[in-house]
């Protein structure tokens, strides 16, 4: 790549952070109970959990979307007080501007930092490329797949030239094949760019394959549950011993969740 | 380089062909020919029942005439209408009065759109602006802008500031409340996305994620309300004026020239699928490519 800054890349800090939402004239629901993390620069982090556990929600703190109830959250040394371009985010929902080409797309978060329409362009082409989306620079998202859109969609996060990059299960709506492709790319970029990305995902087997850390978080109100270094060597290959072993392991520790959670649930007539 | 629709032997966006034929295409040139031909080809089989339709009115008038036998100061024949039509085209007055009526919808209508615009981004995007507006629009909404007429004679006379502020509420309230619904149904992920990607301030996010979004229905506002405009100007010229289509059947009624009015009133009806017509190519000219 000729876009030759030096690799940066910043850490997380999560500080005894805990989150109540107050819906209107019910009991405030706990979403995160006081949580300590801490994720070096450059990190590739996955954060897996049972549905509604708040990894979400913790994303969305470390985005700046949301206030923390208590504590605090810091991007390197500065504290997180609202979103930044410093901190880029992939979308399930792949979130392109409809009324902008793939290439306006990819250049936006340039556009922003003020950087002149050739430059940016030449920039966002050469991320294009990383994707594979070259020929289609002037096509408008609408013409695309969804497979196709997150790409663009990753294009524009690492473009933008964020330290951090924080991934909502970016590859949730797609088909397995070109998630398992895009899983690929994305370990790619990441290799070549060294960013800290944190990804959200209620897959496993995305979560081994990608992440140099796993952290496995309880249902409501969601805690670490677990926190595991993963020092499988890339590629990874879902198909050996090592891989099955921890993927096994998460499972079962992911199951336990799943059952308390559903004690929980069932405990309380539904609706 | 003319296609065959239905012909292509790639997907539009690896020809840099626009998707939809009627949008344009930002990068990339010569493409004209094509467009203006698959333009041209929609635009002719687009008014095919238009012309089925006029034709089965004018079908159908005939047979009532034939039949009933009225007095042409009742109902004239269509050829009377027509060589009367002809009349006013060749004297010049039709120019006059269609001059006159699009004028003033046109001033009120571009004073409509400076005011509410803005005033419905406000409303769209701060609730708080939204609960002081949003009664008194309600209130406003349901009076029927002809029943501002007597209104404006007393306030304004029969001059032309009269009729602009009748067609300025007719036009206000369709773009406002257009323009409030495009900006509260800009999906919130695209805003969040505009925040990560560096719209800083509200106002940036306001230029390049909520205008741009809103724009589709701003646009339908932008129209209806040209049409709702050009519906109350006939109204408010049929009470005051001395110019315009509106004074045209007005006066046409009393001297008992029912052929001026049914002229009068076709002049209104073309005009209004012509303006229709325009704002929709804009429109589409306007989004580059169809999203809801």
């Amino acid at each position: 790549m000729s876009t030759d800054q030096a690799p940066k890349a910043l850490g997380i800090k999560v500080d005894n952070v805990s989150k109540l939402y107050y819906p209107a004239a019910q009991e405030p629901v706990e979403a995160l109970r006081p949580i300590r993390l801490d994720i070096n620069p450059g990190a590739f982090v996955a954060i897996i959990g049972p549905s509604g556990c708040g990894k979400s929600t913790l994303l969305n703190l470390m985005a700046g979307f949301e206030k923390p109830t208590a504590g605090s959250l810091y991007a390197g040394s500065q504290r997180i007080e609202g979103p930044d371009p410093d901190r880029g985010m992939v979308f399930q929902q792949y979130a392109l501007f409809p009324w902008l080409t793939v290439r306006e797309n990819v250049a936006f978060g340039l556009k922003l930092a003020g950087v002149r329409e050739g430059e940016r362009h030449d920039r966002a082409d050469e991320y294009l490329a990383l994707v594979g989306l070259k020929d289609f620079a002037n096509a408008m998202p609408s013409a695309l797949s969804g497979g196709m859109k997150q790409r663009a969609a990753l294009a524009r996060a690492f473009c933008t030239d964020s330290s951090i990059i924080l991934m909502d299960e970016p590859f949730g709506a797609l088909d397995a094949l070109t998630r398992g492709f895009l899983q690929q790319e994305l370990l790619r970029i990441w290799q070549e760019h060294r960013k800290t990305v944190v990804l959200v995902t209620h897959s496993v087997q995305e979560a081994l394959f990608l992440a140099n850390r796993v952290i496995v978080m309880t249902h409501r109100p969601g805690r670490i549950k677990r926190d595991e270094a993963i020092e499988l060597s890339y590629p990874r290959d879902p198909m050996t011993e090592a891989f099955r072993q921890l993927e096994y392991s998460i499972l079962s520790d992911l199951q336990e969740e799943l059952h308390a959670a559903h004690g929980v649930v069932s405990a309380q007539p539904t609706q | 380089m003319v296609q065959v629709a239905g012909l292509d032997p790639q997907p539009a966006y690896l020809t840099k062909k626009p998707v939809n034929s009627l949008s344009s295409q930002r990068h990339g040139g010569g493409i004209h020919e094509e467009y203006s031909m698959n333009a041209l080809r929609q635009s002719v089989r687009g008014s095919l029942p238009y012309f089925a339709a006029i034709v089965g009115i004018v079908l159908i008038w005939q047979a009532v005439v034939v039949v009933t036998q009225p007095s042409p100061m009742l109902l004239p024949s269509p050829a009377l209408v027509t060589s009367t039509l002809a009349e006013l085209f060749t004297s010049g007055e039709l120019f006059v009065h269609a001059g006159f009526s699009l004028g003033r919808v046109l001033a009120a209508w571009l004073l409509a759109v400076a005011i509410a615009i803005p005033l419905g981004l406000a409303q769209g995007s701060s609730p708080i602006v939204e609960r002081f507006l949003d009664p008194v629009v309600e209130l406003f909404r349901p009076i029927s802008p002809l029943a501002w007429i007597p209104l404006a004679i007393l306030w304004f006379g029969i001059g032309e500031s009269g009729k602009v502020f009748v067609i300025f509420i007719a036009t206000f309230f369709p773009i406002l409340l257009n323009t409030v619904s495009g900006v509260k149904s800009v999906d919130p992920v695209l805003i969040r996305a505009g925040q990560v990607l560096g719209c800083r301030t509200q106002l940036k996010l306001f230029r390049h994620v909520i205008l741009p979004a809103a724009m589709p229905s701003i646009m339908v506002g932008l129209r209806i309300s040209f049409g709702t405009g050009w519906a109350a100007i006939i109204a408010a010229e049929l009470v005051a004026a001395n110019k315009g289509l509106g004074f045209l059947i007005a006066d046409g009624m009393e001297i008992l020239r029912s052929d001026r009015v049914l002229a009068g009133m076709i002049i209104i009806g073309v005009l209004g699928v012509l303006i229709d017509t325009a704002f929709r190519l804009f429109g589409k000219k306007m989004r580059r490519e169809e999203y809801q």
